[in-house]
């Protein structure tokens, strides 16, 4: 019990004011949703011990917030209960999600994107690729290299700016005169006063500088402190300067059923055998899930003798859609799949 | 001990040393401390026997074991995540859903027609549970994964409660489960409500819902 459940959106627990990585204070867990009605069920009588009613609707409220709490804004239409909210271009927050996966910008100037981010916008804003017209010359101070511009989108204007990226978790991180690093596929826009650099690590990007980014994330970011070993699969990012390095967990192959083990393949691997070790000070930033977002090619720096290669790693396709459900026969669950029907 | 809740899709275990736990391979997020993580042949508990029944009965969802001293992160495929705590009572769910236990608890294998017999067949068949379901038993936690967020009806004596097959995740309890159907002849012109089937529990006990109906 030693971590307290987290607030939503990324502000981490009991985070200590690190040098160079600020996370804004209006992330603080808003008291906003009222526990969901728990619907016709008639009340357990008092002799039905687990769960009994209290505690049931304590545990609902964390839930619900953490699912759906966050800055939440007050109903514009001035009615009660949860559903669906309207927004305008006024009620819109300025620099902050609108919910978990929906992020809300401020425009005023310039912005960068990656391509295809933008749900919807109020306002005149213009979405110019990178690497076409005038604005190609105040480029140089935030692509430091070329190689990853074709992905990225410049909007100029004013007005608000409605990011989401496949209904994954969006957050946004403040950088004061801080470094981030990030998986490419992961960062979705980020202020023009940052600067984002390609890292040494393959498919990894730096963001240097002071401002604002948003990131999405498969299942809600959670902020560790090293020392800790990662999943690779989770790891999202990380803040100021941890050593990321590799850690091999081989234990249980050493000795005599481990070498059987390892020569008849019995028993399988634990798909935990490898992981990133962390060590340092600073902030790792974790995906509750173990599914990448798609990689985003950051291009392939030149091969030149001390840089280390090797692009992204090819991503396992996608699992098949699973069954479709037969219109008509109701809810037969896989019993198709299972008769071979 | 148990498992801490850090958001919707992710807990954290505390393992301290001469206590084991087991979790789907692969469902590691992140660890600090001296923690090991043995594959584990027999897939769970219970020696070769235990594992030969599992293996028949489509139960033998790969686990790890999970030994040392510090913390652990588990999360999987993005799935919500719920963490049920029990007391001596009996967890029913199935084996893939199963994301971290305690290895206090006693895992088994049930054959779905002891509940029910022919009906209780039919009743995995539809729930996707198959025809046999893993049991748990004993005290100590249990995380499980949902597609959705999880919640929890009870079922109390003379009010039995109807749950979507797909829906259902898992159940605890004295609850006896028949699968009703409502099939009539709209159905048969493929015209149905596509509520069909129903699972109805009833006894006394807890029954854990998906807000999703999709499989994992």
């Amino acid at each position: 019990m030693s971590y307290p459940p987290q607030p939503p959106y990324g502000s981490p627990h009991d985070q200590p004011t690190q040098p160079g990585f600020a996370v804004p204070p209006d992330y603080a867990p808003q008291p906003g949703y009222p526990p969901p009605p728990s619907g016709g069920y008639p009340p357990p009588p008092a002799a039905h011990q687990p769960p009994p009613p209290p505690q049931y609707a304590a545990q609902q409220q964390p839930y619900a917030q953490e699912q759906f709490g966050g800055p939440v804004a007050p109903l514009p239409t001035g009615h009660g209960g949860p559903g669906p909210v309207v927004w305008d271009v006024h009620s819109l927050p300025a620099g902050d999600n609108v919910n978990p996966y929906a992020f809300s910008v401020e425009l005023n100037g310039a912005y960068f994107l990656q391509k295809g981010k933008m749900i919807a916008y109020y306002g005149d804003i213009t979405f110019k690729g990178v690497g076409a017209g005038a604005i190609d010359r105040v480029l140089g101070q935030h692509f430091n290299s070329p190689l990853h511009a074709s992905d990225w989108v410049v909007a100029e204007g004013r007005g608000k700016l409605l990011l989401a990226d496949r209904a994954f978790d969006l957050n946004s991180y403040d950088l004061d005169n801080g470094n981030l690093t990030v998986r490419s596929g992961n960062l979705l826009a980020f202020d023009p006063t940052l600067r984002l650099k390609q890292s040494i690590i393959p498919g990894f990007l730096t963001l240097i500088g002071t401002g604002r980014f948003v990131a999405a994330s498969n299942g809600p970011v959670h902020f560790v402190e090293p020392p800790i070993r990662v999943d690779p699969q989770a790891l999202v990012g990380w803040a100021d300067c941890p050593a990321p390095c590799h850690h091999y967990d081989h234990d249980y192959l050493h000795g005599l059923i481990g070498g059987l083990r390892r020569l008849t393949g019995f028993g399988g691997a634990s798909g935990e055998e490898h992981q990133f070790e962390f060590i340092g000070a600073g902030q790792v930033l974790l995906q509750s899930s173990e599914k990448l977002l798609a990689e985003r090619s950051v291009g392939q720096v030149e091969a030149e003798a001390g840089v280390p290669v090797g692009g992204v790693p090819s991503q396992p396709a996608a699992q098949g859609g699973g069954n479709p459900n037969i219109p008509g026969l109701g809810n037969l669950g896989d019993l198709g799949r299972r008769f071979g029907l | 001990m148990g498992f801490t809740k850090i958001n919707g899709k992710m807990v954290e275990a505390q393992v301290v040393p001469g206590q084991r736990l087991f979790s789907q391979r692969g469902a590691m997020l992140a660890y600090s401390g001296e923690v090991r993580f043995t594959p584990n042949i027999t897939g769970g508990q219970g020696g070769v026997m235990s594992m030969i029944g599992r293996r028949v009965a489509n139960e033998d969802t790969p686990l790890m074991t999970v030994e040392g001293e510090g913390r652990v992160m588990f999360g999987h495929g993005g799935h919500h995540v719920h963490v049920i705590d029990l007391f001596g009572d009996t967890l029913y769910v199935e084996a893939d859903r199963l994301l971290a236990f305690e290895g206090t608890l006693r895992q088994s294998t049930m054959f779905m027609g002891s509940q029910g017999g022919v009906m209780g067949m039919v009743r995995g068949q539809v729930t996707g549970q198959g025809l046999f379901t893993t049991k748990l038993e004993g005290q100590g936690s249990v995380a499980v994964m949902a597609h959705g967020g999880v919640f929890e009806l009870p079922i109390v004596p003379g009010q039995s409660v109807h749950v979507d097959p797909q829906a259902y995740v898992a159940h605890r309890g004295d609850v006896r489960n028949k699968l009703s159907t409502a099939i009539g002849w709209r159905e048969m012109i493929g015209r149905g409500s596509g509520e069909g089937f129903q699972l109805e529990l009833s006894g006394q006990g807890t029954v854990y819902v998906q807000a999703s109906e999709e499989k994992l």
